[in-house]
């Protein structure tokens, strides 16, 4: 349980940073392929909290992540309506039996195809609402619409890639 | 009363959430801009120190372009000093000029974090207001107009650069004097818009547009862009201009922040003004 806690703090510690010092400054495709990996966090995430404190620390990291990028409410709304959306997806997307306790939504656990339904939708809800919240008009639809959906592949993409780095093998539950 | 509060129980998680999604909301709009910078922006102390680390390993890769920069500057500068004139008449002698008063100083400062890729754009500089930075401030670089400071910590300020479409600076065409309003709709670091130019206005690819100044930020004349297209939409009464920026947005490493030593003055002109 400890441990849970500890790891899970260490990663919302290793994602922020990774995505304050290294990736907002990435420049590719002039702005149309801008990663928010940190997200990964939220994704990562154990089944077993209750939707208030998903919540609460979806509000939080969005909060820290304003901090970084002097965009107060911007991440904080994006994240908090990500895990909103997160508890409705998993209800959606649970095996016959439910969710296992101990069980993570990590590829390992769950599989490739769950995984990337799971990650695909929430990441796709985050960044909509973040691109079109930061030019906060809806003239220039499509080009915001497409910047949030190709940045939003390539957060799928790097998050796989992040999960197919740091996966250990299967050993029993955790 | 009962039943009541049984359904408020059971849509506890959805009310938070509005909740949550309210504050947010409110940060957002940032119901006075004043505290909104206390509490959350980069200039914040603790994320200021971060981002001068970070720029602390950066720096070594960019030195080379940034001395080649910092030369030119240097060189521009030595050609301006005294010592660059020869008298051209030895029967006259200088003396002191009491016609020119000096209306603007310059704080040099880093920028240790900058964006230009997003669709609003920030750069965070390593001076605050103990280096005597505040609000509003314009800032530039060696090759033209950065942005404009938005909030100051002690050691950082938050700039919000020219990239970001709630800007508007007031530009002139230097060799008309046609007024326009510079405008980031491009969404491109390298160009924006000119807005706000009549048609009637003889504007041609290739004019030099610059700051009109007059607005306390920027002094009149700091270069802005180059006019690269031009066009005019049927039945509109003015020119569509897209420049090209002089100043690269994603290489800015030392910039200057535009101090006016009559702002205090003007303010409360304005305000005696303005108050009924």
């Amino acid at each position: 349980m400890i441990g849970t806690i500890i790891a899970n703090i260490l990663r919302l510690l290793v994602l922020v940073l990774v995505q304050a010092l290294i990736l907002d400054h990435l420049d590719v495709a002039n702005g149309y392929l801008v990663p928010y990996l940190y997200v990964l966090f939220l994704l990562m995430l154990p089944f077993e909290l209750p939707a208030w404190a998903l919540l609460l620390i979806g509000a939080g990291t969005g909060a820290l992540m304003d901090f970084f990028s002097s965009t107060p409410g911007m991440h904080m709304s994006a994240c908090t309506l990500m895990m909103f959306a997160r508890i409705r997806i998993l209800k959606l997307l649970a095996p016959r039996e439910g969710y296992e306790f101990g069980m993570l939504p990590t590829v390992p656990r769950m599989g490739f195809t769950w995984f990337l339904t799971y990650a695909g939708l929430l990441i796709l809800v985050h960044h909509l609402w973040l691109f079109f919240v930061e030019v906060y008009r809806f003239d220039g639809f499509f080009s915001t619409f497409f910047r949030a959906v190709s940045s939003a592949t390539f957060t799928l993409v790097l998050c796989l890639l992040a999960q197919f780095l740091t996966a250990r093998p299967e050993r029993g539950r955790a | 009363m009962r039943d009541l509060f049984r359904l408020l129980y059971r849509i506890r998680d959805t009310l938070l959430f509005l909740v949550l999604m309210i504050v947010a909301m409110v940060l957002l709009h940032g119901g006075n801009a004043h505290h909104r910078a206390q509490a959350i922006s980069s200039s914040n102390a603790l994320v200021g120190t971060i981002f001068t680390w970070r720029k602390g390993i950066t720096d070594y890769a960019n030195l080379k372009e940034v001395n080649r920069r910092l030369a030119e500057e240097n060189a521009e500068w030595r050609s301006r000093h005294e010592s660059a004139y020869t008298p051209v008449e030895d029967l006259f002698v200088r003396i002191n000029d009491t016609i020119h008063r000096q209306q603007y100083s310059y704080i040099a400062a880093k920028v240790v974090n900058s964006t230009w890729h997003k669709q609003k754009n920030f750069l965070t500089l390593d001076k605050g207001a103990t280096s005597g930075v505040q609000e509003e401030m314009g800032v530039i670089g060696p090759n033209g107009i950065v942005g404009v400071v938005r909030e100051v910590s002690p050691h950082f300020a938050s700039v919000s650069s020219i990239l970001s479409p709630s800007m508007r600076t007031s530009v002139r065409i230097r060799r008309t004097g046609h007024i326009g309003l510079l405008y980031w709709d491009t969404n491109d670091a390298a160009t924006a818009s000119v807005i706000d130019i009549a048609k009637h206005a003889r504007i041609l690819v290739g004019d030099t547009v610059e700051t009109r100044g007059g607005d306390a930020t920027f002094p009149a004349g700091i270069p802005v862009g180059v006019v690269e297209t031009l066009s005019a939409e049927p039945g509109s009464n003015y020119h569509e201009i897209q420049i090209r920026l002089t100043e690269d947005m994603s290489q800015s490493g030392f910039v200057y922040v535009v101090k006016d030593l009559q702002r205090a003055e003007r303010d409360t002109l304005q305000q005696a003004h303005s108050a009924p």
